[in-house]
């Protein structure tokens, strides 16, 4: 047996394994990840420049139920709605918005049973009418 | 009276479309005598997606990230390719730290390129431990273009004038470091691919390829270095920040599949030092274009834009009509070249040589998926449609 092979025979039984235990260990992962993204509807517009731009199709404008509060600059009350399935994550939405609106996580579990949008995330960000 | 008469008796054998070598669909069908190779007919068309008519119906920007997904593991040199072909339409000159960031991103995937395809060649032939090692090696590279690009595979790097994110001294460091890493590892598993008995014997005379042949062919990238042709756009287009960085072009002068595997080993080692010189000499300014400023309609015109993938020559036509989007974009990659024409190479070879022959080509099999065909002898020019394509393939 040659002595580079007892090296790496040893280093193979004392060594930490190389494979990550998935769901019980987290997978390191990079703060500025491209992940999960959704709009920011204190900062949206409703032009639906990201919707035009998306490569994937991915985003729909959607009108922005009526409880919600939204500033006088989306007059025409829409917001970008993201389908998850769809998005590639390319960001060319958070890089094309006028108003720098897209809120950027590096979330990267996004495995789900049930269509996954951004719709509740993205209400999320603003208030409703009777709350205030 | 009775005289012995030996007939041949050819078979056909067909390997592949599901996973001839690499997991990729791609048919070869064998004519054997008894274990002597006599024909191969290689029949593509499993995997067409309709790729360039699709950017004709989307934007030219919409393009750059479709661009990018013709091959996952070659997506910045295909986006970098059709972004210069933009940027020469346009007149558009990105800033040198732009171009030492693009360069940077291809040699990071020209590094996992030719480590993916290093193990998968390992595992043809037999040596699964070295796969798994080189895999895992691997994963410090994708690490390096995580940190730069912000995803692990496809990088959505390129834009118009530039990089799509810029990297601080934290993250320059970083990636220096595992590259650092990755350099010690290769040198390891050079040292492994030319002293093993077992990938000795099983590569070396496999799927021999002379200079002329490889010129006749026209083959490219790292099949035609194996065989002695000097062809290398980097070196010859000097495109992007290639012109400043110092890197040498590696041949080998055998043309068998040993040849092959050495000069990807060669190249590894030139791309390591290439990056590291790249992190050392970044120069300053802002790399980052601002895409809400950039223009939406193209001039009207035509562009062509070479790029060295690490399969080899890589180029991108873009026709513009004035709109905002492309009247025809015509991809070629590098597969298409070294897959199709390459059939002369298993002729007289082993059946069980096969996949390792297939697999010292580097087959891309989503890149090279393209259907228009011209006769030559005809004079014509028709376009094939997916159904035929799957049937029987293109008749050459």
């Amino acid at each position: 047996m040659k002595p580079a092979l007892v090296k790496e025979v040893i280093k193979g039984i004392f060594g930490k394994p190389v494979t990550i235990q998935y769901p019980k260990e987290q997978t390191p992962i990079e703060p500025d990840f491209r992940g999960r993204h959704y709009a920011d509807l204190k900062k949206c517009v409703g032009c639906s420049l990201c919707a035009i731009e998306c490569p994937a199709n991915a985003i729909t404008m959607v009108k922005i139920p009526e409880e919600y509060i939204v500033p006088r600059t989306n007059a025409k009350r829409l917001y970008p709605v993201i389908n998850y399935f769809r998005c590639v994550f390319c960001y060319r939405c958070v890089a094309v918005c006028p108003t720098s609106a897209y809120l950027a996580t590096n979330e990267y579990r996004l495995a789900s049973s049930n269509p996954i949008d951004s719709s509740q995330l993205s209400l999320s960000t603003t208030a409703k009418a009777g709350d205030v | 009276m009775f005289r012995v008469v030996e007939a041949t008796h050819i078979i056909e054998i067909p390997i592949g479309p599901q996973h001839p070598a690499l997991h990729e669909p791609l048919l070869l069908k064998l004519h054997a005598d008894g274990e002597r190779v006599v024909k191969v007919d290689v029949i593509t068309g499993y995997n067409h997606r309709g790729v360039e008519r699709l950017a004709e119906k989307n934007s030219f920007y919409r393009d750059i990230f479709i661009a990018g997904r013709v091959c996952g593991i070659c997506n910045t040199v295909h986006a970098d390719c059709y972004v210069r072909a933009l940027e020469y339409m346009l007149d558009v000159d990105p800033p040198p730290r732009a171009k030492y960031l693009r360069v940077l991103a291809m040699e990071l995937e020209r590094i996992h390129s030719h480590m993916i395809i290093l193990a998968v060649n390992a595992e043809l032939a037999g040596f699964d431990t070295l796969f798994m090692y080189l895999m895992k090696d691997r994963e410090y590279v994708m690490r390096a273009k995580e940190i730069l690009t912000g995803q692990r595979v496809l990088a959505d790097y390129m834009m118009v004038g530039g990089v799509r994110r810029d990297i601080d001294e934290v993250k320059r460091s970083r990636i220096l470091d595992l590259v650092r890493r990755v350099e010690e590892r290769v040198r390891y598993y050079h040292e492994v691919f030319r002293e093993d008995v077992t990938i000795n014997k099983r590569f070396r005379d496999a799927g021999r390829i002379k200079h002329v042949d490889a010129l006749a062919h026209s083959l490219v990238g790292p099949v035609a270095r194996g065989s002695g042709v000097r062809t290398d756009v980097r070196a010859q287009d000097r495109y992007d920040a290639y012109n400043e960085v110092p890197f040498n072009v590696v041949t080998e002068d055998y043309g068998d599949s040993y040849a092959r595997v050495m000069v990807r080993l060669g190249e590894l080692h030139e791309s390591i030092s290439m990056v590291k010189y790249i992190l050392t000499h970044l120069p300053q300014g802002n790399p980052v274009p601002d895409e809400r400023k950039l223009p939406r309609r193209f001039p009207e015109g035509e562009s062509y834009a070479v790029a060295e993938a690490p399969r080899g020559e890589l180029t991108y036509y873009v026709c513009s009509s004035g709109g905002d989007k492309p009247y025809r974009v015509k991809i070629r990659t590098p597969s298409f070249n070294n897959i199709v024409n390459s059939a002369f190479a298993y002729v007289d070879q082993m059946i069980a040589d096969v996949p390792i022959i297939l697999g010292s080509f580097d087959p891309c099999i989503s890149c090279m998926e393209r259907a228009v065909v011209t006769d030559l002898r005809r004079g014509d020019k028709y376009q094939v449609p997916l159904k035929k394509l799957a049937v029987g393939g293109v008749r050459m």
